[in-house]
C-alpha cells in the first residue's frame, strides 16, 4: 500500500520541478512534466481501488509519522484509504489528468505556461491531501492549500486589476468559511480529544441525538463548507472566480475543489446524523442556493458565468441531498457533475479559444459547423446536466429528488422547479452559442477553428463519461443494483447505528418512483422546448447591457447581492477600520513605541557594563557569587 | 564510548598528517574522522544504558543524542574552515587536531558519571578553546580575547574545582550515583558543605555556558575569536555544557530540587533579560550573536529549572535547532566578511555587511533569513518547536508560569534584533555585484538550512 504515498507526491514533484525550473525547462517539456504526475497518480488510484475491493473493505490507515504531540493530543500525519477517499481520488486524479492534458493546448500561447502547470500541480497535491488525510487537521491543510492555489490561479493573469480583485474576493470569502471550519476542529478536539476520523466517529456513536456540542461542531463545519462550496451566503466569489483561465474553472471551480465541502460533510456523516437540526439547515440552504443560482443563470450572457451559476446551483442540489441524509446520492452527483461540468467548462474553453477570447454568447452563434467536436460534446453535457435519460445527470439528480420527496414534498417541488430552470438556461446557452447565425465580428469569423487534439481528446473522454457515468448507480426500480450506493454503504454504518431513525423511511413504491422520474424528465424536456422556441424559432438574442427591465434587471444583476454585501459589510468595516486606525495611531503606536524605547534605553544602559576590562568582569563575577552565597546561606552565616 | 577513543586516535593521526607538504588533505581527513566518530557514536544505540571505564563514563540514548549534536555541529563548522590553510603562517594540522581533542572533552562532559571526568572534560574543552580563540596570531583582538577567556576561565575552573572538593568532603565520593545515594538517605541531615559545593560547581558550569552574571567574557571573546571558532564555541561548548549541567542536576541532586531551583530561576531570568536587552543595541553582528547566545542559554536554563520528564528531550531539540541556525548564521557572515575584508580592512562584521545581500546572493540571503527566523522562534523552523518544547516543560512544572511570561516577553525583544538582520538583507541597499560563494560553503549552508526547515515541519523526526 506504500505506493499510495506516490499519489500526492507525484504532483508535488511536478510542482517543484516546474516551479523551480520554469525559466529553464523548454516549453515542450513543461506540459509533459506537469501531466505525467496526475496521469500516473490516476493509474495508481485505479490500482488502489482494485486492491481495496479485493481486500475486506475496511479502512486502511497509512501512518507516515506523528506530527504534533501536545499534552494528550496527538496529531499524526497519516492517510486513510476507504470507499470515500478512493472515489474522490479517482475523480480528482482522473478529471485532473484530463484537464492537465487539455491545458497543454489551451495555455500554449500563454507567457506563464510553466507557472500555470506548477500551480495546477500544487493544487492537485493539496486536493489529494484533503481527500486522503485521516484526520481533520490534514484535511484542513489540504483545504487551505487548495484555497491558496485557487487564489493564485484566479489571479493568474495578475496584470488585470479586476482579476486580482476576484482572486482576493475568493480568498476572503473562503477565509470566513475557514474560520468556521477551524473553530469546528477546535471543538472536535475539545469534545473528543482527537482529530482522527475513526476514533472521533467511534466515540460519537455513543452520544445522543441532538447533542449540543455535536450540533455546534456540525454547524461550524458547515460554515466551512459554505465558503468552499459556494453556498448562500458565501457563494458570490465563485462566479467572479471565472476570471481565472478556463481549465482552472473546470478543475478547481467545478469538478474538484468546490466539492470539498460535500466531501467533508459525507466524511463527517456520523456527526451530521446526530444533528438533525443542522441537516435541516443544510437542506434549506442547499435548496435556496440551487434555486437562486439557477434563476440568476437564466439571464447571464457570459458563457462562463452561466456555467458558474450552474455550478453553484448543482452544489446546492448536493447539499440538499446531504440535508436529507442521502449521502451516497450526493457523492453520486459529485461524480457525475465532475464529468459533465468539467466537460462544459472545457467545451466553453474550446469556444473561447476559437473565438479569440470572446466570452459573450450574444456575439456567438452558429458555431456547430466550425467546431463539430466541441459542439457534439457540449450537447452531450447539456443533455446530461438537464437530467434527460439515459445520460449521467439524470440518474444522480433523480436519485436526489427521490430522497427529497421522501423527506418533504414541497422541497421536492421546488427542486423540480430548479431543474426546469437548469434545463432552460443550459439549452439557452447551447442554442445561442452553437445554433443560428454567427453574430461576432468579421475577424473572429475568420479565425474560427476546431481546437487541437490535446484539447478535443479530453472533451471526448469526458463526453463518454457523461453518457455512461450514470450507469454506475442504476436504481433497483430501473433494473439496476445501485452499485455505487452498495459500495459506499460501509461508510454510513456508524451513522445508522447512531441515529437509526434518520434512515428509516418508508420506501417509495415503484409506481411513485416512475411518476417522479416522469415529472422531472417531462419538466426538463418542456424547458428545453421553451428554449428552442425562444432562441431558435424566434431567434431571440438577449438585450444589450443596461436594457433589461423589471425583474429581469434585478436577476441579471444577481439580485444585487454583491452591492448588498458591499453596503452592509464592506463599507461599515472600512469605516470602522478607518476609525480604529486613527485611534490606533495614537494609542497603540504610542504604547508600542514606548515599550520599544524603554528596551532601547535599558539596552544602552546595560551595554555600559561591558567595559572590556578583565578586572571588572572578575569583580562582577565575584559580586554574583557572593550574592548567591548570601542568598542561600545568609541565614547560616548571620545566625 | 567508541567515539572518544576514535577521536583521540584521530587527533594524533591528524597531527602526523601535518608533517606532509600538502595541507590540502587535512580538511577532508578531519571531516572523515568526525564522520566516523559520528557513526561510531550510534553503535550502542539499541543497547541498554551502560557504564564504562570503571563507572567513570555513562552512555544512554540521551548522551548519544547530545554527542550526535556536538559531532554534527563540529562537522558543519569544520567544513566551513575551508581556506583556513591558505594563510602561510597558519599551522592547520595543529588546529584540526585541537578541534578533534576538544570534541573528546565535549563528549566526556556529556557522558560523565564521575565528577573527575566532568572536570577533565571541561578542562580539555576549555583549554582547546583558549588556543583556538587565539589562533589568529597576528590579530591583536584575537590575542586579547584568548587571554581574557583564559584568565576568566581559570577563575571559573578554580571555583568549580573547589565545589567538587566540597562535594567530595560532604559525601566521600566523586561518583554521581553515590552522591545521589547520599542525598537520598540523609535527606534530613545533609551537610551544608554539599549545598555550597553544588552551588560552586553550578557557578563554574554556568560560566562555561555564559549565563549572567558570569557572561561578561562572552561578547569580547566571541567578537575577538576568528568567526569559525566563534561558531564552534557557541554550538559545541554550549551543547556540551548544558548536557553536563543536566546530567549533574538530574543525576545527583533531584532530591534537593527545592534548594537549587530558585537560584537557577534567578539566574535564568537575569540571563534572559541581559542577553536579549543588550543585544538590541549592538552594531556588530558577531557581538549581537554573542548576546543572542547568552539569551539562548537563558531559554535552555528555563527548561533545566523546570526539570520535568520532558526536559531532556526539550534540551536536545533546542540545542540541535540552535546549533543548526547558529552554524548557518556564522557561515553566511564568513562568506560575506571574507569578500569584504579582501576589499577593505574596515570592520566587516557589522550589520551593514548584509545590506543588499538579497540581490547579491539570494541563496545566502535565504539561508540567513531562515537562520534568523529559527533563532527568533518563528513557526515552520526548528527554532519554533525548540522554544515550544522548552516552554512546554515550564507549563508542565506548573508553578513557574511567571518565568514563562518573562521568557515570552524577552523572545519578543529578540525578534527586534533578529529581524534587523533580515531587513538589512532585503530592504537596504548595499554594494552591488554578485557575491561568489565557494561550493563547500554552499553545501554546508544548504544542509543546515534544510535540516532547520525539515525539523520545523516535522519536529517528530527526532525521536
Amino acid at each position: 500500500m506504500n505506493l499510495l504515498l506516490l499519489i500526492p507526491l507525484l504532483p508535488l514533484v511536478g510542482f517543484l520541478i516546474n516551479g523551480i525550473g520554469f525559466k529553464h525547462i523548454p516549453k515542450s517539456l513543461v506540459g509533459v512534466i506537469g501531466s505525467v504526475g496526475p496521469v500516473v497518480a490516476f493509474i495508481l488510484s485505479i490500482y488502489a481501488f482494485g486492491a481495496f475491493r479485493a481486500g475486506n473493505n475496511a479502512p486502511v490507515i497509512i501512518q507516515l509519522f506523528d506530527w504534533i504531540t501536545v499534552g494528550t493530543l496527538n496529531i499524526s500525519f497519516s492517510f486513510q484509504i476507504d470507499q470515500l477517499s478512493l472515489l474522490m481520488l479517482l475523480v480528482v486524479t482522473g478529471v485532473g489528468s484530463l484537464i492537465h492534458i487539455y491545458s497543454i493546448g489551451y495555455m500554449s500561447h500563454d507567457a506563464g505556461f510553466g507557472k500555470f502547470f506548477a500551480f495546477l500541480n500544487l493544487f492537485l497535491f493539496f486536493m489529494l491531501l484533503l481527500v486522503m488525510g485521516s484526520n481533520y487537521v490534514i484535511m484542513f491543510i489540504g483545504w487551505e492549500g487548495v484555497g491558496l492555489c485557487s487564489y493564485l490561479l484566479i489571479g493568474f493573469w495578475n496584470k488585470v486589476t479586476n482579476y486580482n480583485n476576484a482572486a482576493r474576493k475568493a480568498f476572503i470569502m473562503n477565509r470566513i468559511g475557514d474560520l468556521g471550519f477551524l473553530l469546528g476542529i477546535f471543538l472536535i478536539i475539545q469534545t473528543f480529544g482527537t482529530v482522527e476520523y475513526l476514533p472521533v466517529f467511534e466515540k460519537a456513536v455513543g452520544m445522543s441525538v441532538g447533542d449540543s456540542a455535536i450540533a455546534a461542531i456540525t454547524l461550524l463545519l458547515f460554515v466551512g463548507a459554505m465558503g468552499k462550496s459556494a453556498q448562500i451566503p458565501l457563494y458570490t466569489w465563485l462566479p467572479d472566480a471565472m476570471a481565472g483561465p478556463t481549465p482552472v474553472s473546470a478543475l478547481i471551480h467545478a469538478a474538484t475543489m468546490v466539492t470539498a465541502g460535500i466531501y467533508m460533510v459525507v466524511r463527517s456523516n456520523v456527526l451530521y446524523a446526530l444533528a438533525p437540526d443542522t441537516l435541516e439547515i443544510v437542506a434549506i440552504i442547499g435548496l435556496a442556493t440551487a434555486l437562486m443560482a439557477a434563476s440568476i443563470g437564466l439571464f447571464q450572457n457570459d458563457i462562463k458565468k452561466v456555467l458558474a451559476y450552474s455550478t453553484v446551483s448543482q452544489l446546492g442540489y448536493m447539499f440538499m441531498a446531504l440535508g436529507v441524509a442521502a449521502y451516497s446520492s450526493a457523492m453520486f452527483h459529485v461524480i457525475t457533475h465532475a464529468f459533465f461540468k468539467a466537460l462544459l467548462f472545457l467545451g466553453a474553453g474550446s469556444v473561447i479559444h476559437a473565438m479569440s477570447d470572446e466570452q459573450d454568447i450574444r456575439n456567438m452563434g452558429g458555431l456547430r459547423k466550425k467546431l463539430p467536436i466541441t459542439f457534439l460534446t457540449f450537447l452531450i453535457a447539456t443533455i446530461a446536466i438537464s437530467g434527460i435519460p439515459p445520460f449521467a445527470g439524470f440518474f444522480s439528480k433523480d436519485e436526489i429528488l427521490a430522497h427529497v420527496y421522501e423527506h418533504n414534498k414541497l422541497m421536492w417541488a421546488l427542486g423540480v422547479l430548479g431543474s426546469i430552470m437548469t434545463s432552460f438556461y443550459m439549452f439557452r446557452l447551447l442554442f445561442l452559442t452553437f445554433f443560428g447565425d454567427f453574430r461576432g465580428t468579421h475577424e473572429q469569423a475568420h479565425h474560427l477553428h476546431e481546437s487541437p487534439i490535446s484539447m478535443t481528446l479530453p472533451l471526448m473522454v469526458l463526453a463518454v463519461l457523461s453518457v455512461v457515468g450514470g450507469f454506475m448507480n442504476v436504481p433497483h426500480v430501473l433494473g439496476g443494483h445501485s452499485a455505487l450506493a452498495t459500495f459506499m454503504d460501509p461508510l454510513f454504518a456508524n451513522a445508522q447505528r447512531a441515529n437509526p431513525a434518520l434512515f428509516e423511511h418508508g420506501h417509495l413504491d415503484h409506481s411513485t418512483e416512475y411518476l417522479l422520474m416522469g415529472v422531472s424528465v417531462g419538466a426538463a424536456l418542456l424547458a428545453m422546448g421553451a428554449a428552442y422556441v425562444l432562441f431558435i424559432s424566434k431567434k431571440n438574442v438577449p438585450a444589450a447591457d443596461g436594457q433589461e427591465s423589471g425583474l429581469q434587471k434585478v436577476i441579471y444583476n444577481k439580485y444585487y447581492v454583491d452591492e448588498f454585501y458591499e453596503a452592509i459589510f464592506v463599507n461599515p468595516m472600512r469605516k470602522l477600520s478607518d476609525a480604529l486606525y486613527s485611534f490606533g495611531e495614537f494609542i497603540v503606536d504610542g504604547l508600542v513605541k514606548g515599550a520599544g524605547g524603554l528596551v532601547k534605553l535599558s539596552s544602552g544602559q546595560l551595554r555600559q557594563l561591558q567595559t572590556g576590562e578583565t578586572g571588572f568582569y572578575v569583580f562582577a563575577m565575584v559580586v554574583g557569587i557572593t550574592a548567591l552565597l548570601l542568598w542561600n546561606f545568609g541565614a547560616i552565616i548571620f545566625k | 564510548m567508541l567515539s572518544i577513543i576514535l577521536l583521540s586516535i584521530f587527533g594524533i593521526v591528524v597531527l602526523f598528517l601535518g608533517f606532509q607538504k600538502s595541507k590540502n588533505i587535512l580538511l577532508p581527513a578531519t571531516l572523515l574522522c568526525i564522520a566516523i566518530a559520528f557513526a561510531a557514536n550510534f553503535v550502542h544505540w539499541n543497547d541498554a544504558p551502560g557504564l564504562y571505564f570503571k563507572e567513570m563514563l555513562f552512555e544512554n540514548r540521551l548522551t548519544m543524542s547530545f554527542s550526535a549534536i556536538v559531532l554534527l555541529s563540529a562537522f558543519l563548522v569544520v567544513a566551513l574552515t575551508r581556506g583556513f590553510a591558505d594563510d602561510e603562517a597558519a599551522q592547520p594540522a595543529e588546529y584540526y587536531a585541537i578541534i578533534l581533542f576538544s570534541l573528546v572533552g565535549a563528549i566526556m562532559m556529556i557522558g560523565f558519571d564521575n565528577l573527575i571526568m566532568l572536570f577533565l572534560g571541561v578542562e580539555i574543552l576549555s583549554v582547546s578553546m583558549y588556543v583556538l580563540t587565539g589562533s589568529d596570531k597576528r590579530n591583536l583582538r584575537s590575542n586579547e580575547a584568548a587571554l581574557k577567556y583564559f584568565l576568566m576561565g581559570a577563575f571559573a575552573t578554580g571555583i568549580m574545582l573547589f565545589g567538587i572538593a566540597l562535594l567530595y568532603g560532604a559525601t566521600g565520593s566523586f561518583n554521581l550515583t553515590d552522591i545521589r545515594g547520599y542525598v537520598g538517605t540523609n535527606s534530613f541531615s545533609i551537610s551544608t558543605l554539599l549545598y555550597v559545593g553544588l552551588l560552586l560547581v553550578l557557578i563554574g558550569m554556568l560560566f562555561k555556558v555564559s549565563a549572567a552574571p558570569f557572561h561578561f567574557w562572552t561578547p569580547d571573546v566571541y567578537d575577538g575569536a576568528p568567526t569559525v571558532f566563534t561558531a564552534f564555541m557557541s554550538t559545541i561548548v554550549k551543547t556540551a555544557g548544558f548536557a553536563a549541567i543536566y546530567r549533574l542536576l538530574s543525576g545527583s541532586f533531584e532530591g534537593i530540587y527545592n534548594f537549587w531551583w530558585f537560584t537557577l530561576a534567578a539566574i535564568t531570568i537575569l540571563t534572559l533579560v541581559v542577553g536579549n536587552i543588550t543585544a538590541v543595541y549592538q552594531q556588530s553582528f558577531k557581538r549581537m550573536m554573542a548576546y543572542s547566545s547568552i539569551s539562548h542559554a537563558g531559554y535552555l536554563l528555563l527548561s533545566l529549572t523546570a526539570m520535568t520528564a520532558q526536559t531532556p528531550d526539550a534540551i536536545v531539540f533546542y540545542s540541535l535547532a540552535y546549533s543548526l541556525a547558529t552554524v548557518s548564521a556564522f557561515g553566511v557572515l564568513m562568506a560575506v566578511a571574507r569578500e569584504k575584508s579582501v576589499q577593505s580592512h574596515e570592520n566587516a562584521e557589522d550589520f551593514e555587511a548584509f545590506n543588499g545581500l538579497g540581490k547579491r546572493n539570494p541563496l545566502l540571503a535565504f539561508v540567513l533569513t531562515v537562520s534568523m527566523l529559527s533563532l527568533a522562534g518563528i513557526p515552520l523552523t526548528a527554532g519554533f518547536w525548540g522554544k515550544f518544547f522548552i516552554f512546554g516543560t515550564i507549563v508542565e512544572r506548573g508553578n513557574l508560569i511567571w518565568m514563562l511570561i518573562v521568557a515570552i516577553l524577552m523572545s519578543a525583544v529578540g525578534i527586534y534584533y533578529y529581524f534587523k538582520v533580515i531587513i538589512a538583507t532585503y530592504m537596504k541597499d548595499g554594494e552591488t555585484g554578485a557575491l561568489r560563494v565557494p561550493p563547500f560553503y554552499r553545501i554546508v549552508l544548504i544542509v543546515s538550512t534544510t535540516l532547520t526547515l525539515l525539523f520545523g515541519l516535522i519536529p517528530k523526526l527526532l525521536s
